[in-house]
């Protein structure tokens, strides 16, 4: 991604600042995905995106990168072992399109 | 009149802590001799005031309103932040505040033509204060710390010549406007070449994190406003490499003095190049 298709306007940094900041509401998304997905007014691909964690796709669209590492936090896992490790070898994966060069540890 | 007794720069990035047990020893090296000497010399400078320039990583203001200097001026500076706390896997801290010194600050550079923002609440701390304050055990300190949160992400960010010019403004604050014999000490928290949640996250720019920190240990100023465009610090890693502009505030502010570098890791699990600089404020080339 290079910053020409970064748009500040997608709902999806709004979605995941506020589950930076909202423990109960990245609760809710792990529960009930499609019910905080309703809350923000994304466009229809920004979406389906997000609900086919193709990340690729979603910096295409305009998508912060760092926002986007987050939100991969937030469906894969956050700790500083093997949630976060898991959560950016899927990113990674799915930005590049295949799983080669990506460390084990 | 405010006198500048201490200045560095390095890295924050989260795995230097969370990640630090599984490094091979040599990375582990690097961070540990360029954290102990910045704290060693950190404590013998014996500042009142340490002014931290760090990135803030969209933790404190939305993407549609983001300040380029946002100065916390909380009495106190707790963290990390609630979310981060399991990502960064270090201890909390509380460290003191200087509200004084932080409004004075946004008066001066306001006066000066600089734009800042201030903000009273506890900002939210993510690694940019978390692993200086926890490595440095600032909190355990009487140092008092001023955050100044840095927009070095969300475009347009203020590039290389607008943060040196900050540092300027900086130095004349502190020289003109803080009390007779305060003690200040500088540091840039930030860098190096790493992309963060990009397609290059588990790339790093060894040659780019080379040749930065050699620039920044000489500290020719005019050879750093012209190598370290822009452009430069995007292709080393999007959206995270140039978290070294705020080394620039700190470099700009102690004038062309050279620097001591401590070894530099490349290590990819960093997910970032580590390597710090600490410049010798007695030295005037």
């Amino acid at each position: 991604m290079a910053w020409e298709k970064f748009n500040p306007n997608l709902a999806a940094h709004d979605l995941v600042q506020d589950m930076k900041w909202d423990p109960k509401l990245r609760e809710e998304f792990k529960r009930d995905e499609a019910a905080v997905l309703d809350r923000y007014a994304m466009m229809p691909e920004e979406r389906r995106a997000i609900e086919a964690r193709d990340f690729r796709t979603l910096y295409d669209l305009g998508m912060h990168p760092y926002l986007g590492g987050q939100l991969s936090r937030f469906i894969w896992g956050n700790d500083a072992g093997k949630g976060a490790i898991e959560a950016s070898n899927k990113l990674v994966a799915s930005l590049q399109g295949h799983s080669r060069d990506i460390p084990d540890s | 009149m405010g006198q500048i007794v201490f200045a560095a720069a390095a890295p924050h990035a989260p795995a230097i802590v969370g990640l630090f047990d599984r490094a091979p020893p040599d990375s582990q090296k690097v961070v540990k001799e360029t954290y102990a000497a910045i704290t060693r010399e950190l404590l013998a400078a014996r500042p009142d005031v340490l002014i931290v320039f760090a990135n803030d990583h969209l933790a404190n203001s939305r993407i549609t309103l983001y300040p380029d200097f946002l100065i916390g001026t909380a009495a106190r500076h707790s963290g990390p932040h609630e979310w981060f706390q399991e990502w960064i896997g270090c201890r909390d801290y509380s460290a003191k505040g200087n509200p004084a010194v932080a409004k004075a600050l946004f008066q001066g550079m306001t006066r000066r033509g600089i734009r800042m923002s201030t903000r009273d609440e506890n900002l939210k701390f993510d690694d940019n204060i978390s692993v200086p304050v926890v490595l440095t055990d600032l909190d355990r300190t009487d140092i008092t710390l001023v955050p100044v949160l840095q927009n070095c992400t969300v475009p347009p960010f203020p590039g290389p010549e607008k943060c040196y010019e900050v540092g300027i403004a900086l130095r004349d604050f502190i020289e003109r406007d803080l009390p007779q014999d305060m003690r200040v000490g500088l540091f840039g928290s930030g860098g190096l070449s790493h992309e963060p949640g990009g397609v290059k996250y588990y790339k790093i720019d060894e040659a780019f994190d080379r040749a930065f920190l050699d620039l920044c240990v000489r500290n020719d100023h005019k050879a750093l406003l012209k190598d370290i465009t822009v452009d430069r610090l995007e292709a080393a890693g999007i959206g995270g490499t140039a978290e070294v502009l705020s080394w620039f505030p700190v470099m700009a502010a102690i004038g062309e003095r050279p620097g001591r570098s401590f070894g530099y890791t490349g290590w990819p699990s960093f997910r970032c190049g580590v390597g710090g600089v600490i410049w010798d404020l007695d030295t005037r080339q």
